[in-house]
């Protein structure tokens, strides 16, 4: 078994078990997709993604790596994507609870996800340069900028928590990473899954905007929720001094 | 100088203040938007360099939306509301002096809004910030957010709709300084001072090319 | 401030005041290392506007803003908050740091610092999926070079190895 799937409620947890390294193989994203989609159709808000072992994920196995022809290269890349999109497009939010280390295509894996927590022992490196190559390039200078981008990548050196936390890599650094995913994860749950998504999709889209388009593209969405039954259960809810009950309609 | 049922404003040498007064939490009502416009107005034919917005009390900057007035929107009347905010919004966006907002409590939803329209946030130890869109069925400050900050932060933020206070928002970048409620108006007036003293020209030109700086400016890939 | 350069990434040691042209300079490479007296400015820099679309491009817009439109020096710690440098050290460190990462950057292949140089910053001008097409190019190309191959030897025989560029 490559990656332990669960669900609790409307959480689902993802946890690879590829022992030692949890390193990704063909058999583990082909898992990763296939729960990523069953956690679609089962309507769940939040998906926490975590490893077994002393590894979150160390990312590809370089002897598959190694074999690979010129033409098989783009394929190998789009494996990985595949699972990478996956959980962009996912309509909840994507947690990353990483207890160990985070390496090359694993730190890419973290990502990926939506937020990244970090337990104390946790290292984040993106090591693709040792190995004479890009890794992490386009999405790292997005979450983090372009500073630090160049400083993890140019190097490959590994971070520890509490510097991942400085420099924005990671939302939170706890001593049981877990329990601190889990819960995000019942945040996340909480909230009007129709606003998470919007929330989402919007971030994607509108960096491909100049600002006054994405104002315009951000108020269309305002006014399209604002018509929900969720933004009126509410609204309804804020004055009956209640916990508000979403059903993503 | 001027004011109306729920906002004052007025100019001190080159520094303009607006004083958001709706309480008890400040909900940004029809007087506030358009009291902003004529303040920034009248700041602009007084030559003010520099501009404070704060919100009145302990509590809130300010709490966003009026529920209220929100819940009795109809199809035809919402896009009346939204341009009525927008107007507001791009009025501090493009305002050619900055705008510095002293965040004295609670900034929520539209007050979150307000609050990263303007160019520099101080905040006192009360200060709290919340993208809550997520909590209400909504979605707000998501372009802004992914600009101001990059792009982790601003996931976390607008995915959960958690609080973040005074101490942790300025780890992130949101507040440039935090300071104990008593000194707020201080630290926001030597913040406008500071940017008051400088040249104008060369202010409003800073302003303006960082407000654009992250604009994607290449056409899509070619492949 | 010294910048030093190795194999095509330039980095900015910080001590003391950088100020004016040097601000300038520090912010047009590719990485910054503070001593922990270091003090920042845009004070007295040639082309105030370019350097706040560099700033909003390196811290995004609300540390561009908090540096830019005051004017206000910043200290070491201040730096590292805004993201204007990512490491601190002690200033009496400074010396051992930059010979440990000049170090580092030498015994790395040098096809593939370009290349992350490249992609890194071209990411701001681009779309997310066009700068991850750029980062694949990189990725499809370096693959076949002799250096991957090498490292690859090498990381699974446990040892170090050098590299040719090629």
């Amino acid at each position: 078994m490559s990656v332990h799937v669960s669900a609790d409620g409307a959480v689902g947890t993802l946890t690879l078990d590829a022992p030692p390294l949890n390193l990704l193989s063909d058999a583990l994203r082909a898992a990763l997709l296939d729960a990523l989609a069953d956690f679609r159709a089962r309507r769940l808000r939040a998906v926490i993604l975590t490893g077994r072992g002393r590894a979150f994920c160390a990312g590809a196995d370089l002897r598959d790596e190694a074999k690979l022809t010129a033409e098989q290269v783009q394929a190998f890349l789009d494996a990985d994507e595949a699972v990478f999109g996956a959980l962009a497009e996912f309509p909840g939010a994507t947690i990353a609870a990483v207890h160990g280390y985070a390496y090359g295509g694993g730190f890419e894996l973290a990502l990926a996800c939506d937020i990244r927590v970090a337990g104390r022992a946790a290292r984040f490196a993106g090591v693709g340069v040792k190995l004479g190559l890009t890794v992490s390039t386009a999405r790292l200078a997005r979450l983090a900028g372009e500073g630090v981008a160049l400083d993890l990548l140019l190097t490959g050196r590994a971070v520890d928590a509490d510097e991942a936390l400085a420099l924005g890599l990671v939302s939170a650094v706890a001593d049981d990473v877990q329990a601190e995913a889990r819960r995000v994860a019942d945040v996340v749950a909480s909230r009007a899954p129709l606003s998470v998504q919007a929330n989402k999709v919007g971030l994607r889209h509108c960096a491909r905007l100049p600002l006054a388009e994405a104002v315009t593209y951000e108020r269309g969405e305002w006014a399209r929720l604002q018509r929900t039954r969720d933004h009126r259960e509410a609204v309804k809810a804020f004055f009956a001094k209640r916990a508000p009950e979403f059903t993503g309609e | 100088m001027g004011d109306n049922a729920h906002t004052r404003w007025w100019t001190d040498g080159p520094v303009g203040t607006i004083v958001l007064d709706n309480p008890p939490m400040n909900v940004l009502s029809d007087e506030n938007r358009r009291g902003i416009r004529e303040a920034l107005a009248e700041f602009r034919d007084a030559g003010a360099r520099a501009v404070v917005l704060t919100g009145a009390g302990e509590r809130a900057f300010c709490g966003g939306a009026d529920l209220k007035e929100e819940e009795e929107l109809t199809a035809e009347t919402v896009g009346k509301f939204l341009k009525a905010g927008d107007e507001t919004f791009r009025a501090l966006r493009e305002y050619d002096r900055p705008i510095v907002a002293a965040v004295n409590g609670w900034a929520m939803g539209g007050g979150l809004v307000l609050a990263l329209w303007c160019d520099v946030r101080v905040g006192s130890t009360r200060a709290k910030l919340g993208a809550v869109g997520v909590k209400v069925g909504l979605m707000a400050s998501n372009v802004q957010l992914s600009r101001l900050l990059f792009e982790s932060r601003a996931r976390d933020l607008l995915l959960t709709g958690r609080t973040v206070e005074a101490e942790e928002a300025h780890r992130l970048g949101l507040l440039s300084s935090v300071v104990a409620p008593e000194a707020l108006m201080g630290e926001a007036t030597a913040w406008a001072r500071d940017i008051a003293a400088r040249p104008p020209d060369l202010v409003a030109a800073l302003k303006r090319a960082v407000n654009t700086a992250l604009d994607p400016i290449a056409a899509p890939s070619r492949r | 401030m010294e910048i030093v350069e190795v194999a095509g990434i330039r980095v900015a040691l910080v001590a003391g005041a950088c100020v004016g042209p040097d601000f300038e300079r520090a912010l047009e490479v590719d990485l910054r290392i503070a001593g922990d007296g270091a003090r920042f400015s845009t004070a007295g820099v040639a082309d105030p506007v370019a350097c706040g679309v560099r700033l909003a491009r390196l811290l995004g817009e609300a540390r561009a803003k908090e540096l830019i439109l005051a004017g206000r020096a910043i200290d070491a710690p201040g730096a590292l908050r805004l993201g204007l440098v990512t490491r601190v050290v002690p200033e009496s460190a400074l010396g051992d740091t930059a010979r440990a990462l000049t170090e580092q950057l030498r015994a790395l292949p040098p096809l593939a610092l370009a290349a992350v140089r490249d992609a890194v910053r071209a990411v701001r001008d681009l779309t997310p999926e066009a700068a991850l097409g750029r980062e694949h190019a990189h990725f499809r190309r370096l693959i076949a070079t002799q250096d991957h191959k090498a490292a690859v030897a090498a990381f699974f025989e446990r040892r170090e190895t050098a590299f040719t560029g090629k």
